[in-house]
């Protein structure tokens, strides 16, 4: 259970402050596909910013199965995002010089699994989103884009995470593979009833969620 | 797959780079080896000279040097105010004269040549200078001049006449007892050849038949050239009694050279002139010790430079990784994490640089070192090898040059003593700390955040 009250954030420019958000509230189902649309500069990439702790809202509180993460300490928020987030993005952000199975197990390492379980779970996961055994020996960049996505995915869920917030996951990849992707999010949501958070530009892939927020200056408008 | 092995990795990630970076770490690295040890080597010189300085203090008549300058020998009652001085353990002295062809039946073994002649010009100018001295014994008053003389030296201890120091070589024959007033001598090797003397033959002097005792032989042609004899006998001979041209006094203690010499100021005033072989060694090695002071800023520069090098390649890596670094901590890698990645991967190009530089080091610092400060050792094996590659062609050139190496090998480890490897591996922990405290420091900074700004 997500429950976002009264979120707000503003940015210190220097022509003045800036609201990228202002007043978002919302609550989103465990296990839920929900997903974010909007235009460039709505506030979108803000707000799953600040659902993955990866930024401090100004005001407002973000819930998370009942402990609000915007009043947690540093510390506290790298392990909630190591734990309980998992992040799907628009550029994939592997770490170029590890191969597709290290990239896993660097996550796996972060959640705190023991180093001898890391190796068998990281090609399990592989394995899950369609990576073959000699491909998730290979470097980010001797990978396709849709494979470096589904890389991505498995390094998403390597820790069981309550919420994974995607990004544009399909932003890059042409539409067939961009599809696939979609399909194998929505899958994984269903069987490990992860909740799904997926910020897009895409009205197809929208319409296909269990529910759709819409972003305007900062504001939720549907 | 562990954080540590993560850091080693990146080291190597893009190897032209990593390259250029260890390349230039480890030239200094290199440089900073070869300062200690150029520093250490030329400390140890300065120690060795100091400590190898005698304890021997000369004492010789105010304005007389050799037989240049004026003024009154030391009479008997100095010479005694000298043994009697403390931490004076024992004492020499000698009285030296030239003897003519009036004075002696001895034929010069030294030409007189332009040196000789211009020390003579006053004397060959008539009478008036030397009745103008009319003091001076009846014997010296009326010396055909210009021409060559032999030098004579009355001394209590032969062996002092020796050129370094050590005893006198006496090449046939035995040495003589300073001590005794006979009429006895030993003879250089030059004057003997020219006179055609032996052991036991004898010669005329001051009108007296002098005994051959013994040849010796110094290998300075001045000394080889001369005669030495009781400093009795001479002191008789002369008709100088009790009066020397210099005191050689050896002091029990080198701690305490300084303070017999100010002691024998004290004394003797400004009667004698005092010069003290601990003192020659300090004036003789000032500047060795401005080449150490030079060696030690070659230290604290190349470090810098080292530190410089791999701050500045850090910076570079960690602002190129920004978005990586972004990416690690949103998947949950902490801070520590990160830094510790990126100080290890610091550390591994100053390990390979200094493996590197260490190696540069010992190749160059011998070299270096030479250069600093040539010793006798040094110059000897040189020419020893080149020597060797005129000989043998090709291969003895380069057996040659593998001496020089293990040469300098030997050379530099035995100068590499426990402190100064500390002291490298002190300042490259150094090198390294401050290369990754400010990049860590812009890690720290680097938000999360990151990751979602799309470029």
């Amino acid at each position: 259970m997500l429950i976002v009250k009264n979120l707000s954030k503003t940015f210190s420019t220097a022509s003045g402050d800036f609201n990228a958000l202002d007043g978002v509230s919302l609550t989103i189902n465990t296990g839920e596909f929900a997903s974010i649309i909007g235009k460039s500069g709505s506030g979108k990439s803000t707000l799953l910013g600040l659902l993955g702790a990866l930024d401090i809202p100004t005001d407002g509180s973000i819930e998370v199965d009942g402990v609000d993460i915007a009043k947690l300490s540093a510390n506290k928020q790298t392990t909630y995002r190591a734990k309980k987030i998992g992040f799907v993005f628009q550029q994939y952000n592997l770490i170029p010089n590890l191969t597709a199975l290290e990239n896993v197990m660097l996550a796996l390492e972060f959640g705190g699994m023991p180093m001898s379980k890391r190796k068998a779970r990281a090609e399990q996961l592989l394995t899950d989103v369609g990576i073959e055994p000699d491909e998730q020996l290979r470097k980010p960049t001797r990978l396709s884009g849709g494979q470096q996505q589904r890389v991505s995915i498995a390094r998403a869920l390597a820790n069981k995470p309550a919420i994974v917030l995607a990004d544009e996951p399909t932003g890059n990849l042409d539409s067939e593979t961009g599809k696939k992707i979609f399909d194998l999010l929505h899958r994984l949501s269903r069987s490990e009833n992860t909740t799904i958070i997926a910020v897009t530009h895409d009205m197809d892939i929208a319409g296909k969620t269990d529910r759709t927020f819409k972003l305007k200056d900062g504001k939720i408008t549907a | 797959m562990n954080v540590i092995s993560r850091g080693i990795k990146n080291a190597l990630r893009s190897p032209l780079r990593s390259g250029a970076i260890v390349l230039m770490l480890a030239i200094s690295i290199g440089l900073i080896l070869s300062m200690l040890v150029a520093r250490s080597s030329v400390n140890a010189k300065i120690d060795d000279v100091k400590s190898n300085a005698g304890t021997n203090i000369t004492i010789s008549p105010a304005g007389v040097m050799g037989f240049a300058g004026g003024g009154n020998n030391l009479t008997s009652a100095q010479v005694a105010q000298i043994t009697s001085t403390a931490h004076i353990s024992s004492t020499s002295a000698t009285l030296s004269d030239q003897m003519g062809s009036t004075d002696t039946n001895l034929t010069p073994s030294l030409s007189l040549g332009n040196f000789g002649t211009r020390q003579m010009r006053f004397e060959s100018s008539g009478s008036s200078s030397t009745s103008s001295t009319s003091a001076q014994p009846s014997e010296f008053a009326n010396r055909p001049a210009p021409t060559p003389r032999t030098t004579v030296t009355g001394t209590t201890n032969p062996d002092s006449v020796s050129a370094n120091g050590s005893s006198l070589t006496i090449t046939s024959g035995s040495t003589i007892d300073g001590k005794s007033s006979k009429l006895v001598s030993l003879i250089g090797k030059d004057l003997a050849t020219k006179n055609s003397l032996t052991v036991g033959k004898t010669f005329t002097a001051y009108g007296k038949t002098i005994t051959v005792s013994g040849i010796y032989s110094t290998g300075n042609t001045f000394q080889d050239s001369g005669v030495i004899m009781p400093l009795a006998t001479i002191q008789n001979l002369t008709k100088q009694v009790g009066e020397v041209s210099s005191v050689t006094a050896k002091v029990d203690s080198g701690d305490n050279v300084n303070s017999v010499v100010a002691s024998l100021k004290t004394t003797l005033g400004d009667k004698a002139d005092i010069v003290s072989q601990a003192q020659q060694a300090a004036d003789s090695v000032s500047s060795l010790q401005s080449i150490a002071s030079l060696a030690l800023a070659g230290v604290i520069g190349s470090a810098v430079a080292g530190a410089i090098i791999i701050l500045l390649a850090m910076i570079m890596i960690v602002r190129e990784r920004r978005r990586e670094i972004g990416v690690i901590k949103a998947i949950g890698g902490t801070n520590r994490k990160v830094i510790t990645q990126f100080v290890t991967e610091a550390l591994t190009l100053t390990i390979i640089g200094s493996i590197i530089g260490l190696g540069l080091g010992v190749l160059v610092s011998g070299p270096m070192t030479n250069s600093l400060v040539s010793s006798q050792n040094n110059n000897s094996s040189s020419s020893q090898t080149s020597g060797r590659g005129f000989g043998g062609g090709a291969g003895a050139m380069i057996s040659g040059g593998f001496n020089r190496i293990s040469s300098n090998f030997s050379q530099v480890t035995s100068s590499v003593t426990p402190a100064v490897f500390a002291s490298a591996i002190g300042i490259t922990l150094l090198i390294a700390i401050i290369g990754s405290a400010v990049p860590a420091w812009f890690i720290a900074r680097i938000s999360p955040a990151e990751v979602l700004r799309t470029e």
